[in-house]
């Protein structure tokens, strides 16, 4: 490259850099800067990765992608990128994308145990239709099921739910983002009545206290956490406290660090709760304005399987934990029991469960939790003193107790994946109505989310077992009510059963209950615990596996059908974000190959079923009710008729291309598209803007109803960089629940916690229910007493380590994309086993050694690392879950939270041996 | 090539030293110095995003940092800057290339 071309580029990279940041430039270096990216297009666009929501801009020029920059005018990031967003304009550019479909063949013919050859999409869908309608017919609506995604578009999400709810009359639809925030879901659900965060990012710069529980925020939210560095730098007021089982880059700018054992984070909320209410610092006027308190049952089981059935002989053990467990020491002080006492896991049907209680019993409840017995039972170090640890702890609660000071409460995977999650969750908000700090700028207990549009999508339109959009469920009559009435669905399309949680289907697909299933946007063999059972299950004789993905992976390898498709800039879409922010973005470049959007191929396999294949009557293990004699889900399709449906008609027509949804034409208004194209509606040739269409069709469950949304047209617009739902008469909510922010809360409560889910319970004391009759608690939110539970498997003589999952900075989730990018690779080619120095030196291993990690459930070769980011203590492990030749997954343990279903990667025991 | 747009905040005192440090340091231009916020943009030019991504932790660890990110990048469209994985890296590791047992695949 000559030397001029280089230095004009540096001085556009400087320019750009300057502008991007707010620091001036003059304008001949800006001039320079023009020059060089002549001919290119400019446009803004959101990350691909984490939950945070960065605003990223992208070039193109001829159809490819050059260069990208933090987005200047991006609110949530403010012009800065992590290390992995610097790359979004380069996953899509590895060498082994692929560009055609693919299916398992032999001598010309579909075969289980053929080899993966090209086929023509025609070819493909021909053979998933036919998989699909054996199982369709043989097992009905349950036998089929669809893994989604907290990486979806909203279009995407919204889309295949429709299809397998309204058009299959199937539930069995979940996404990855079971495994990254269910708790945090139910968290909200069972506290607010109302899913997703009061407040927002701003609370970083409103706040003076940033409390981090098993949230490593410096490498996983780095960008948040600048902001969160940069707060700490302008006022030495704030203080910051990194809860964690394992020292990591969070604590670097902490002024404290607590390291704590696995699992006893549930006290060390029932110790603050304990401290807030012995000091009176109790916000008694919120509390009694706006609060109820409230407990369930603790014999919840462990979201494990009721039988050994299928279980290895080795993890029976653990399994049989499942029914009855024997408490310890801690537990029997922690929940007012004694030591050896069996407990059957009675409520393990019912884990949701609750019932209000009164001040007193709540107090009584945390009663037990003091600073010894807390401090005794969760320190995590064993190099520290009891004495360190003691003042640490006495230390954030006093942070929280201190009457005036803000605190904002951030967490992810630490307390959401946990077996206890949802406990842990709601926990997070005693501690903050308690206190009564909550809803309010910089005070708040805020859940950080792990995916782009786990909330926008996944949670938002509702791609789960048991949800419809703006926080609807299956299981209530009303919801499918107004919702068969936005979709124009004959009365009793839908299906009230819940479908498959994703850990479910996994399991259903090994047990024989589930036989045809389309994995999108994710990679469950890899990414969900205890993966030699599922893979064993994705390879079963009857089972018809699809796998979508723009490159191979573990999935796709189980799988029997791969279907290419496109990735984020090559489509249209929208993102949800952690903070209610939904973002767009336009088709940057035309997707490569065959590839095509996850749009598409829903819509294109809808074409291929008439209403008379799959609106008559079904047969529903389990479904009960008025309506449903004999857990039959009736025929629909003579009500259809007198809709004006044939039953000839095509999903395709009654739920996508249908007459209102044909008016939002393909090509749109040159102001909104901008010259930019759209492969989805070319290749349907039939007119229509299918991601604007639907996007305003589902806008109509949001709007006055809690959630509402703009038009699809206004977050296109370049002035606006994504707004905070609900968005009342164009303008975002700040923090909601708060009456001078949030157009929802009635004039003169100040604050109002409006959701509407389980407004109505029973009430009791501490141990059960005392009165079946429901008490209302409209507009209040719920202070839950959750007490100490031990982890079911903790490490023994045999399998003596603590081993986590988690994430590292350069690497996404399962590395599919981001192990493309060759340097992203070599700076993290493969996933190590961190461990302290003395606990290696202890098996004669040191770093880089070839080791074994083994559990009771399978073992996998890594290697040693002593001396990296993450710094264990003695008798923990941590391994990062990206890599597939280090496939951590079949070693850890698929316990979940039996409220939310959401897998515990964080906790299990294994081994460590020289391999 | 590889360029990037780094912003580094540092404090007044130590905003002249800094300057220097950076500019010492191979393959790195201060472009823009704003002594009222404290600001720099540096522009990094490195073989391989590898050798940026080790530049970019270099300057993290200098004394007076208060904040280094990256702000900008740039690659050219030119094929070359998308090597394919170099072969060795999966040797490195001894690890098996795929967990897939092999009956899968037969």
């Amino acid at each position: 490259m000559e030397q001029t071309r280089r230095d004009f580029l540096k001085t556009s990279v400087a320019a750009s850099a300057a502008a991007t940041v707010g620091l001036p430039v003059t304008q001949a270096v800006q001039a320079a800067a023009m020059e060089a990216e002549e001919g290119w297009q400019w446009d803004k666009s959101v990350c691909r990765f984490c939950g945070t929501g960065c605003g990223i801009m992208v070039a193109t020029k001829n159809d490819r992608i050059v260069a990208t920059k933090g987005d200047p005018d991006a609110p949530v990031n403010r012009g800065l990128n992590c290390i992995k967003g610097y790359f979004n304009g380069k996953i899509m550019y590895g060498k082994d994308r692929l560009t055609q479909p693919l299916l398992r063949m032999k001598d010309g013919k579909y075969a289980k145990d053929g080899k993966f050859t090209p086929v023509t999409w025609e070819r493909a869908f021909d053979e998933m239709e036919k998989q699909f309608k054996k199982v369709y017919k043989e097992m009905g609506p349950h036998g089929v099921a669809v893994f989604g995604s907290g990486q979806y578009t909203i279009p995407e999400g919204y889309t295949m739910a429709k299809l397998m709810k309204a058009g299959f009359r199937s539930n069995n639809i979940d996404p990855n983002a079971r495994h990254c925030m269910a708790s945090a879901v139910v968290g909200f659900i069972q506290t607010f009545g109302i899913d997703e965060p009061s407040g927002n990012y701003d609370d970083i710069e409103h706040t003076e206290t940033v409390i981090t529980w098993g949230a490593n925020m410096a490498e996983c939210h780095p960008v948040l956490w600048a902001r969160v560095s940069d707060r700490k730098m302008a006022d030495p007021k704030v203080k910051i406290v990194n809860l964690t089982t394992c020292s990591n880059q969070t604590s670097d700018i902490a002024d404290s660090e607590i390291v704590f054992k696995p699992g006893t984070d549930l006290a060390i909320y029932n110790y603050i709760a304990r401290e807030i209410v012995k000091r009176d610092a109790v916000d008694h006027d919120f509390v009694n304005k706006h609060c109820v308190f409230a407990t369930g049952p603790y014999d919840i089981g462990y979201g494990m399987r009721g039988t050994s059935k299928y279980a290895f002989e080795a993890e029976k053990d653990t399994q049989a934990k499942e029914l009855k467990i024997t408490l310890d020491k801690y537990e029997a002080i922690a929940q007012r029991k004694k030591e050896g006492q069996v407990v059957e896991q009675k409520n393990r049907a019912k884990p949701v469960k609750h019932w209000q209680i009164s001040f007193d019993d709540f107090k009584k409840g945390v009663e037990p939790y003091t600073l010894d017995f807390v401090a005794e039972l969760s320190k995590g170090d064993v190099d520290e003193s009891l004495e360190s640890h003691k003042k640490k702890l006495k230390a954030l609660a006093d942070l929280y107790a201190e009457k005036g000071r803000k605190v904002t409460s951030f967490w992810t995977m630490g307390m959401n994946q946990h077996y206890r999650g949802s406990w842990v969750n709601e926990q997070a908000y005693m501690v903050h109505l308690l206190t009564g700090k909550q809803a309010k700028p910089g005070d708040g207990a805020f859940s950080l989310t792990g995916q782009p549009s786990a909330c926008g999508t996944a949670r938002e339109v509702g791609t789960f077992a048991h949800r419809l959009p703006a926080d609807m469920v299956v299981f209530n009559g009303k919801h499918r009510e107004r919702s068969e009435k936005i979709w124009k669905l004959p009365a009793k399309t839908l299906n009230p059963k819940v479908g498959s949680h994703i850990t479910k289907i996994l399991r259903s697909l090994e047990d024989g209950s589930i036989k045809w299933a389309w994995v999108q946007v994710n990679n469950p063999f890899q990414a969900s615990a205890n993966a030699n059972h599922w893979i064993k299950g994705a390879r079963a004789k009857d089972n018809f596996l699809v796998v979508s993905d723009p490159y191979p992976t573990v999935s796709g390898k189980v799988g029997d059908l791969i279907l290419p498709t496109a990735m984020i800039y090559e489509k249209w879409g929208l993102y949800g974000n952690a903070e209610r922010r939904t973002q767009g973005w336009r088709q940057q470049v035309n997707p490569p190959g065959e590839a095509m959007g996850d749009v598409w191929q829903g819509l294109e396999f809808a074409k291929r079923f008439k209403l008379k294949e799959v609106w008559g009557e079904h047969k529903i293990p389990g479904l009960k009710g008025k309506g449903y004699e004999n857990g039959m889900l009736p025929s629909v399709l003579d009500e259809a008729v007198k809709m004006g449906y044939s039953p000839e008609d095509t999903l395709y027509d009654v739920l996508f291309a249908t007459a209102e949804n044909k008016k939002v034409a393909w090509p749109h208004d040159p102001a909104v598209t901008k010259g930019h194209g759209n492969h989805i509606a070319e290749k349907l040739g039939d007119g229509w803007f299918p991601e604007k269409a639907l996007f305003d069709e589902y806008r109509q469950f949001t709007v006055n109803f809690q959630h509402d949304l703009a038009d699809f047209d206004t977050y296109m617009r370049d002035d606006v960089r994504g707004l905070k739902w609900p968005v009342i008469d164009g303008k975002e909510t700040q923090w909601r629940f708060n009456e001078k922010y949030d157009p929802y809360v009635k004039k003169g409560m100040g604050f109002e916690f409006y959701g509407k889910a389980l407004k109505a319970t029973p009430t009791g004391n501490l141990d059960k229910p005392t009165s079946k009759e429901k008490k209302k608690l409209a507009g209040k939110a719920k202070i839950f007493f959750r007490p100490y539970a031990a982890p079911p498997e903790q490490p023994d003589n045999n399998y003596d380590l603590w081993m986590s999952t988690g994430r590292v900075i350069e690497h996404w989730h399962t590395g599919t994309m981001t192990r493309r990018v060759p340097e992203l690779h070599r700076a993290v080619p493969t996933a190590q086993i961190f461990m302290h120095p003395d606990d290696a030196s202890k098996r004669g291993l040191k770093r880089n050694d070839v080791v074994w990690i083994e559990s009771r459930r399978g073992k996998v070769k890594s290697i040693v690392e002593t001396q990296g980011r993450n710094r264990p203590t003695k008798g923990y492990t941590f391994v990062p879950f990206f890599d597939e030749s280090v496939m951590i997954n079949m070693v850890a343990l698929d316990v979940t939270c039996p409220m939310s279903k959401e897998e515990d990667f964080k906790k299990c025991a294994v081994k460590v041996y020289k391999a | 090539m590889n360029l990037s747009g780094i912003l580094v905040v540092t404090t007044p005192p130590e905003i002249d030293a800094l300057i220097d440090t950076l500019n010492a340091m191979p393959g790195l231009e201060v472009h823009n110095v704003d002594r009222d916020s404290s600001k720099l943009i540096v522009v990094q030019e490195a073989e391989s995003i590898h050798d940026e991504i080790d530049g970019l932790k270099k300057i993290k660890k200098l004394p007076g940092i208060v904040l280094a990110d990256m702000v900008y990048h740039y690659f050219a469209e030119d094929e070359s800057l998308m090597p394919e994985l170099p072969e060795d890296l999966d040797e490195l590791t001894g690890m098996p290339q795929s967990v897939v047992p092999e009956y899968l695949n037969d």
